[in-house]
């Protein structure tokens, strides 16, 4: 037993030290090209969200499955249980053992799938990206839900609407300082007042929840304390506009502080209902899921999306000249009136 | 009575085999090149750091920092390379930096003796605060080119390099822990503290180099995931955390410590591989996946328990 269990060990080692020269040899070659049909010629399509299990990537998966019965193709919509990029990778691993046709894919971390995608690639998979962009080297196609810069003018002018004034004092709620995309809205956000509304003055920097309700919440609160002139808040990050909704609620301010967000409209029903949140801008990811599928189909079948082509269900896309970037439409205002008929 | 059947750990490999052999018959696509090929880039990490919980669970410890250790030392070796060192400096870095949190942990556990959950539960929160105030919660990227063979490459062009080196440290491990007087006292530890204290180990050395060892896998599993996902991050791997402590307990390790073997580990790893990746491609929902891995990990530990209070029934009426 202990000789064998010498030999096994130097075996290894020899084996080991082999590797230390060899290992250049990358690639296996034994990548056979194109599939071979593997059974029905449905076009097989995987879209894989940054995790399953919470409301809005429910959404966006009965956007996803519809398209997948309307257009005729087969849908798969799986992603990891945690956001974590490495289970991640294993999922689209697991894809493209399953031989599918294009994988549409909204990156925890976009630098981690850069090599798997690359991996797709190289086995004939056309890559995608939805709901936040990957490495746009590998991409055909990189589906925006809304245009970043108008999203966040938007914002900052519904607020300004909401307020019923060009002037007055308002404060910036944010889901963390690093979250790049919050970040990106937030900057057209005060561009638009900047260019605008000089007349608005922001009193504190941009203030941190956390992305959780309850620290919302409780900023709110400290900031309603002391800026007793604050006119509005603009909250960004889903739970963002629900704490300081709640926060407007208790205090009994709806009247006198406008507070506009980032929120599902589900979530929002309740403070939208008296006033405490005015109105809640998102996008409707049941409509972004729809759209992915309806692209991805058509990249399959060899087709280019073009500027302002009008796909049912969703409406007119846009494409940015790099022949890359679609733009699902504008943002979608969830308000008193209109948020019960959605789902999300 | 007395032909006691087979151990705990080769019935796990017939399991493993059978699994192999249902799942190669009946799941399209599973016994191809391109899904073997899959699981064998996606095993070393995972088995690498159960390996870790595995030695630290047999002394009767666990390990909760073990995933930030491995983004610890992935996020040293990030930095460093993303400066500009070359390639072997900063792995040996990144290893230096799991060391050192290895050594914390031991140190507090075997030096001063507070219970290892509360320890390294501290070292997690800890080792999580370090990177997020080093990363501000993004990733780090940069690698070089022949660093993405590690996870990435083939050895010949056919065996996954990073497979290699799992097998190279599960090997070492196995030999560590049968062959070695320290393995031997680690076994001890776990089975009974006071009794090997009194037998003349040194408690504390063993203890101290156990969380050594097993900072130091989870620093290759570290260097391994890295490479495969071409970036780190403070997360890098968190999913692995409870997995391994299944793998380690499904794999016939005890729990109060005391007993576990290498061997039962990797087949317990194999198994959670081949499940994740057969049912993944059966399109099973993720969700349900967790489901079965949780109703089969529960049975297995019910199997065992049961099995071990048959046999203390059966030799206790030997006995009498």
């Amino acid at each position: 037993m202990k000789k064998f269990l010498g030999l096994l060990a130097s075996v290894v080692l020899v084996i080991s030290m082999l590797a230390g020269c060899v290992s250049q040899e990358s690639a296996t070659g034994g990548s056979k090209g194109k599939k071979e049909g593997s059974g029905n010629d449905k076009i097989k399509i995987a879209v894989v969200p940054k995790l399953i299990g919470i409301p809005y990537f429910n959404a966006s998966e009965k956007g996803v499955i519809e398209a997948g019965k309307e257009l005729g193709v087969d849908v798969i919509y799986t992603g990891p249980t945690e956001a974590d990029a490495a289970q991640q990778v294993k999922v689209i691993e697991d894809l493209i053992s399953q031989n599918v046709d294009v994988i549409a894919v909204a990156p925890n971390d976009a630098a981690s799938l850069t090599p798997v995608l690359k991996k797709a690639k190289d086995k004939g998979i056309i890559v995608m990206d939805w709901d936040t962009p990957a490495d746009q080297s590998l991409v055909e196609l990189s589906v925006h839900q809304i245009d970043d810069e108008a999203y966040g003018r938007h914002i900052a002018k519904s607020l300004i609407e909401k307020m019923g004034a060009e002037e007055g004092e308002i404060a910036i709620l944010t889901g963390g300082l690093s979250a790049a995309n919050l970040n990106t809205w937030i900057d057209a956000a005060k561009k638009e007042l900047a260019e605008k509304y000089p007349g608005i003055k922001l009193v504190t920097d941009k203030i941190a929840t956390d992305e959780k309700q309850q620290v919302a919440y409780q900023k709110t609160l400290d900031l309603v304390k002391s800026y007793p002139n604050l006119k509005g808040i603009m909250a960004f990050s889903t739970p963002a506009p629900l704490g300081a909704a709640q926060a407007i609620q208790e205090k009994g301010l709806q009247d006198k502080i406008a507070v506009v967000g980032t929120a599902l409209p589900t979530d929002s029903a309740p403070y939208l209902e008296d006033g405490s949140l005015d109105v809640a801008i998102l996008w409707e990811p049941d409509k972004l899921g729809f759209l992915t599928v309806a692209l991805a189909k058509a990249l399959a079948e060899g087709k280019k999306p073009e500027n302002g082509q009008d796909i049912a269900k969703v409406g007119k896309i846009e494409l940015w000249e790099d022949g890359k970037t679609v733009i699902m439409g504008p943002p979608t205002d969830f308000t008193k009136e209109n948020a019960k008929d959605f789902n999300f | 009575m007395k032909a006691v059947s087979f151990s705990k750990e080769s019935i796990l490999g017939l399991i493993a085999l059978i699994v192999f052999i249902l799942m190669s018959l009946f799941i399209p696509g599973f016994f191809e090149q391109n899904n073997l090929n899959n699981m064998m880039f996606q095993l070393p990490e995972f088995g690498l750091l159960a390996l870790a919980m595995m030695i630290v669970i047999v002394t009767g410890g666990i390990d909760l920092s073990i995933t930030y250790i491995a983004a610890m030392s992935g996020v040293a070796i990030a930095l460093m390379q993303s400066h500009g060192y070359p390639m072997l400096t900063a792995i040996i870095v990144g290893i230096i930096v799991g060391l050192a949190c290895g050594l914390i942990n031991g140190t507090i556990i075997s030096k001063i003796g507070v219970s290892p959950i509360l320890v390294t539960l501290g070292t997690m929160v800890l080792f999580e605060g370090v990177i997020l105030s080093i990363t501000k919660g993004s990733s780090i990227s940069g690698f070089s080119e022949s660093y993405s063979l590690i996870g990435n490459g083939y050895y010949m062009g056919i065996v996954p390099l990073s497979i290699i080196i799992f097998i190279f440290f599960a090997i070492l491990t196995g030999v560590l822990l049968a062959k070695t007087k320290w393995g031997r006292s680690v076994y001890m530890i776990g089975s009974n503290p006071v009794a090997t204290l009194f037998s003349g180990v040194n408690n504390s050395r063993v203890l101290m180099r156990v969380y050594l060892y097993a900072a130091m896998l989870a620093a290759i599993a570290s260097i391994i995931m890295t490479s495969r996902y071409n970036s780190a991050k403070v997360d890098l791997g968190s999913s692995y955390l409870l997995q391994s402590v299944s793998a380690a307990v499904l794999g016939g390790t005890e729990i109060q410590g005391g007993y576990g073997k290498v061997i039962g580990t990797i087949y317990a790893v194999i198994i959670f591989q081949m499940l994740s990746s057969g049912l993944n491609l059966m399109g099973v929902s993720r969700p349900i996946v967790n489901v079965m891995m949780g109703v089969i990990l529960i049975t297995v530990l019910v199997l065992n328990f049961v099995k071990g209070k048959i046999e203390e029934k059966n030799q206790k009426t030997a006995a009498a």
